[in-house]
């Protein structure tokens, strides 16, 4: 029981500092959108400058909205679940364009250090790509219906609100 | 089980399409939102920027990539048309005469911030990804000026680039734009006079 309420527990802070990271990060790259628009070009995934514009200018802004729900905790399995679909993509560039990089600079996967557009300068690829396992699993973790606590409205659907 | 299942993916559909109209909304109130419309990138569609070229281990050193960098800037920089200015021509340019009557015109393309923080002492701000703010004005002095300037941070930067393409768009003849391909983080670190705040604000700092 006790053990349990621990889990509980740090599944809410779990989520709330998934949140927290979110809204920053999205808000900081909300407030450079030019610089974000150069990172993202990077990738090379769209070549119409509308779409790359579009990605470009909702992501900022969509992981700010993401973010926001997990911290009031509304719709949170719902919210998780878009959230992974987003990170699962994005570390699978990451990686792709650390791999050209490798390539093209001759240096050893783990010394590849670039700014992935992640909010957070530039960072070394095995780092990154830890940190992007981790915002996967607490996604996943939340997905499986855990950190329920001080919850506005956990299922958006249900119409039920859970609080503690 | 089924109908969980169902019912997240649901709400995940919903929170994705809130979400996304939120953020569109959000771009477009926000002043330093990006216009979806517009091309960014006029000289180089939506490439990929130039990345270092495969060097052996053996053969890195710190001039050979030096030389190869500045390789492919010259190279990125006829691909798109435009003409290059070394550090040494800079330099000469800006002490000559012609910058104090117009004839000689710097513009910095990095954004607001950037310049204030620090700029060319006289140059123009022409921030590429809002040009509204500027492009008028600034066209109108290049268009008078025998020589314009462009620069931005250096290095990777493809910002000089894009202002002077939009500078060429405008109607200033090609022939008078240069991009100074080192940029700021060159002229700074030659000890070369900085400006803060506004152009022609007169407080004058020394490089790092």
């Amino acid at each position: 029981m006790r053990k349990n309420k621990s889990f509980e527990t740090a599944a809410i802070l779990a989520r709330w500092a998934l949140g927290a990271l979110f809204v920053y990060m999205g808000l900081k790259k909300a407030m450079h959108p030019a610089e974000f628009l150069k990172l993202v070009r990077q990738y090379e995934m769209v070549h119409s400058p509308f779409l790359l514009n579009s990605i470009a200018a909702v992501l900022p802004w969509f992981e700010v909205f993401c973010g926001t729900l997990l911290l009031l905790g509304i719709a949170v399995r719902g919210t998780a679940l878009t959230l992974t679909s987003v990170l699962v993509p994005f570390t699978w560039l990451v990686w792709r364009r650390a791999l050209a990089l490798e390539g093209l600079r001759a240096i050893p996967f783990c010394a590849v250090k670039f700014d992935c557009g992640c909010g957070a300068g530039e960072v070394f690829i095995c780092r990154k790509l830890a940190e992007n396992f981790i915002l996967i699993l607490v996604s996943c973790w939340l997905l499986s219906g855990s950190g329920r606590g001080f919850c506005a409205r956990h299922a958006l659907l249900s119409g039920k609100s859970v609080k503690e | 089980m089924k109908s969980a299942i169902r019912m997240i993916v649901v709400e995940a559909a919903i929170v994705a399409v809130i979400g996304l109209g939120v953020a569109l909304a959000a771009n477009q109130i926000s002043p330093r939102g990006l216009a979806l419309s517009r091309n960014y990138f006029p000289g180089g569609t939506n490439s990929i920027p130039a990345a270092p070229k495969p060097v052996q281990a053996a053969a890195v050193s710190p001039e050979t990539n030096e030389t190869s960098d500045a390789a492919q800037l010259s190279e990125r920089l006829r691909d798109k048309g435009l003409q290059e200015v070394k550090r040494s021509q800079a330099e000469i340019l800006f002490h000559d005469p012609g910058v104090r009557d117009g004839r000689i015109v710097f513009v910095d393309a990095r954004d607001e911030d950037h310049y204030q923080e620090g700029h060319i002492p006289g140059a123009y701000e022409l921030d590429p990804y809002h040009p509204e703010k500027k492009l008028g004005a600034v066209l109108t002095v290049c268009q008078a000026a025998e020589k314009v300037v462009v620069y931005c941070t250096g290095g990777d930067c493809e910002d000089s680039d894009t202002a002077a393409l939009l500078l060429r768009d405008g109607g200033v003849p090609g022939q008078k734009l240069f991009v100074y391909g080192g940029g700021f983080t060159e002229w700074e670190a030659g000890h070369l006079p900085v400006e803060t705040g506004a152009r022609n604000s007169g407080i004058l700092n020394k490089s790092k």
